[in-house]
């Protein structure tokens, strides 16, 4: 029987041809077992792997800068320019209905 | 552990709520069949504010100094009904969502436009504009920081004209 010191010097070679050494009887009371899976932690695991990959492919699909529609800085003014427009008119109903509504309330008040 | 999952919990709804944003719907839907589709990236933006003041499309308002101010634009128009609606209901969601503020809104006979802007008393960060017209939705979301008081000037004087 080897002491845990001489155990403790023998180098992979040595353990690789005592291990391979049929001759050496395995102890009949010798029991080996490995840790059992735990099935939640495969599961937990499995979780965390798939957030991590949803992070990195939404943050790759929302973040990709697009490619720029225009390549003259001219045409992009006026695009630019075509929205805001769009946008003030959108402003310009809103106060015709404004005043609309005044001329209404001024007409009720007339009346009164 | 638990802390962990947490962590990864609140990572996952800040990645989330990121990713609705101008640039997301715009990837998201520009390459769809029946779609007009407008991208102006920052860098675009700093060679436009390198244009000598230009003369002037449209009337004699002068956007050049709001638009100089910007740093990105994404236009969307939804001519397919199908797609303009859920384009419509995503961009609503992502207005809730954000801090954004009702700036404008016009309605008419089923239609409707509105304005949102996000930011402080002096600044908007971001202009959004919703409209559905018929068939159409359209989406407008600008990025920048554009002086508030100068992008309502410009937008009254337009609308006045």
């Amino acid at each position: 029987m080897k002491t845990l010191d001489e155990i403790a010097r023998l180098t992979a070679e040595d353990l690789e041809r005592i291990g391979s050494d049929e001759n050496i009887p395995v102890p009949e009371d010798l029991k080996v077992s490995l840790p059992k899976r735990n099935p939640e932690h495969a599961w937990r695991i499995a979780a965390a792997v798939a957030l991590l990959i949803g992070i990195g492919v939404s943050g790759y699909l929302g973040y990709r800068e697009p490619k720029d529609t225009f390549d003259d800085p001219y045409l992009a003014y006026a695009a630019v320019e075509k929205a805001m427009n769009k946008m003030a008119g959108t402003v310009q109903y809103g106060a015709a209905k404004v005043s609309e509504t005044e001329l209404a309330l001024e007409k009720i008040n007339y009346w009164k | 552990m638990k802390k962990l999952y947490i962590i990864l919990a609140l990572l996952t709804l800040s990645v989330t709520a990121l990713a609705q944003s101008g640039r997301s719907l715009y990837n998201k839907y520009s390459d769809l069949p029946g779609m007009e589709a407008v991208y102006i990236s920052p860098a675009m933006f700093r060679m436009m504010g390198k244009i000598p003041d230009v003369e002037f499309q449209d009337g004699n308002v002068n956007f050049s100094p709001i638009i100089k101010s910007m740093s990105g634009f994404y236009l969307l128009n939804a001519t397919d009904p199908k797609v303009g609606a859920e384009l419509y209901a995503e961009v609503k969601k992502f207005i809730d969502k954000g801090q954004y503020e009702l700036l404008m809104e016009a309605k008419d006979n089923g239609e409707v436009a509105r304005i949102y802007s996000m930011g402080d008393e002096k600044t908007v960060s971001s202009l959004v504009m919703l409209a559905q017209e018929g068939n159409e939705t359209a989406f407008i979301s600008i990025d920048g920081q554009m002086d508030r008081e100068e992008l309502e000037n410009i937008l009254a004087q337009a609308a006045a004209e």
